[in-house]
């Protein structure tokens, strides 16, 4: 969906985890997971900038989960430091970054998000 | 010693907040970030990282850290910075979130450029008369000390309660928990060395860190700590670490001239008495200063400073002071400090 692109999607339930996930497989596009708390002021610092981040990279896709609201998939993927950024490539897990750290965030962005031709 | 240069010696300041549930309320931790920003812009820092986890907030300054606790706010800043600035603004959002101040620690060492910091911290005589001007008057039990020792580097200490909370503690997590801050000046050149960007190296402040944490043995003080780390252009480096809801930090100015280095970290008194003694002795190795001061702040009643002189002295550092206080609450302060064989 074009005007997904360039925006951080938040997942609310585990139905809508599931489709953007499968998206992210078939589209072959890197998938950017922020899990976030509500209650974890470091959420808030970097959410800005994640959104930022989002809209100069339209070919990654961007997902966002609420570890209380998605408890099964922070459980599952071992979320215990937010924010967690895991980066996802055909449905598997190439790389994370845990914390607030802006500088790691664009870096892993730029590696893993490469254009495919 | 330079005749000026970056003020390594941190202000440490420690606030402690009741009215929230801690089995429930995320108390301070909703604090939101345009608010937080507005304390630390009054301070003169601002957010480099930061990481969270159940128990806390941390997060790494351009001046030193923050740690932010349902009931507590630690903030430690260096350089410049007017740290009690964020007196105020932390007490008035406090009360926006339901919560009301019942007790004040403010530490910090001896500048190595005095003169060169601002009101209120061009004394330590000014900075009590700013912080008796700026806490709520409820906190009516106050001690301020400064703790002697051989050298020009003394210890200060002001500490501040609510007379109500003279009936033992309501805060969980201040009953059995103990502070420890090491102070280190003099680092051995080489070592200190490790704390420059390499020139060039095409790698970010973050990544700069991790490797400076790995490199340097930082890594291996805890084990199960999540470090959140960060390499300054063109030197100088912070970390912070979080294991449960316990935290440790380093920072590290490593100029010749004016070096200077911190490591401060929080235990309990039900732990090994060894675990405190292999940490310190860890940071004596990595750091190998000229000279080193330890400040333990724990429940009377004990002692977790004992064996720290027999655990340093076979790395070449002499205890040259020693001095102890008690503090309101029910606090034990005790300042020591070391140096080399050479001095």
């Amino acid at each position: 969906m074009a005007s997904e692109e360039g925006q951080v999607i938040s997942c609310h339930s585990v139905d809508e985890w599931k489709q953007h996930f499968q998206k992210g497989v078939e589209s072959k596009k890197l998938v950017v997971v922020d899990f976030t708390a509500s209650w974890c002021g470091p959420c808030r610092f970097i959410a800005p900038i994640l959104v930022e981040i989002a809209k100069k990279t339209p070919h990654v896709i961007f997902l966002k989960v609420d570890v209380d609201e998605l408890k099964t998939v922070a459980q599952e993927f071992e979320v215990e430091a937010m924010p967690t950024f895991l980066f996802i490539k055909e449905g598997k897990v190439v790389d994370k970054v845990v914390g607030a750290r802006k500088e790691e965030l664009q870096e892993k962005v730029d590696k893993h998000g490469v254009l495919t031709a | 010693m330079a005749v000026s240069g970056f003020e390594g010696f941190e202000k440490r300041l420690e606030l402690h907040f009741s009215g929230d549930d801690p089995a429930t309320g995320k108390g301070l931790r909703r604090l939101d970030f345009f608010s937080l920003e507005k304390v630390l812009h009054a301070v003169q820092c601002t957010v480099v990282s930061a990481v969270g986890n159940k128990y806390f907030d941390s997060y790494v300054l351009s001046e030193s850290s923050l740690f932010v606790y349902p009931t507590k706010v630690i903030i430690k800043t260096c350089g410049t910075t007017q740290l009690l600035k964020s007196v105020r603004p932390l007490v008035d959002y406090g009360l926006t979130l339901g919560l009301t101040l019942c007790g004040c620690r403010y530490t910090r060492g001896s500048f190595i450029f005095p003169g060169a910091q601002p009101y209120p911290h061009t004394s330590f005589k000014e900075e009590v008369v700013y912080l008796e001007e700026n806490l709520p008057k409820n906190l009516s039990i106050k001690k301020a000390s400064i703790m002697n020792s051989k050298s020009r580097y003394k210890w200060h200490v002001f500490t501040a309660c609510d007379e109500g909370r003279t009936v033992g503690r309501v805060d969980v997590h201040a009953s059995n928990l103990y502070t420890v801050e090491i102070c280190m000046t003099e680092l051995d050149r080489v070592l200190a060395k490790k704390f420059f960007r390499r020139f060039n190296d095409g790698k970010t402040g973050d990544s700069a860190g991790r490797e400076m944490t790995e490199v340097t043995g930082i890594r291996d003080v805890n084990e199960n700590a999540l470090i959140c780390d960060y390499a300054f252009d063109p030197c100088g480096y912070s970390m912070n670490g979080i294991d449960g809801n316990r935290y440790s930090t380093v920072h590290v100015t490593p100029e010749d001239g004016f070096s200077y280095a911190s490591f401060e970290c929080v235990g309990s008194v039900y732990d090994d008495k060894e675990e405190i003694l292999e940490v310190l002795k860890k940071v004596v190795k990595i750091f190998r200063p000229g000279a080193l001061s330890v400040s333990t702040m724990c429940p009377v009643g004990h002692q977790v400073w004992r064996g720290m002189s027999k655990a340093i002295e076979p790395l070449g550092l002499r205890l040259r002071s020693f001095a102890a206080d008690e503090f309101p609450i029910i606090e034990n302060v005790v300042f020591q400090t070391f140096t080399t064989r050479r001095k």
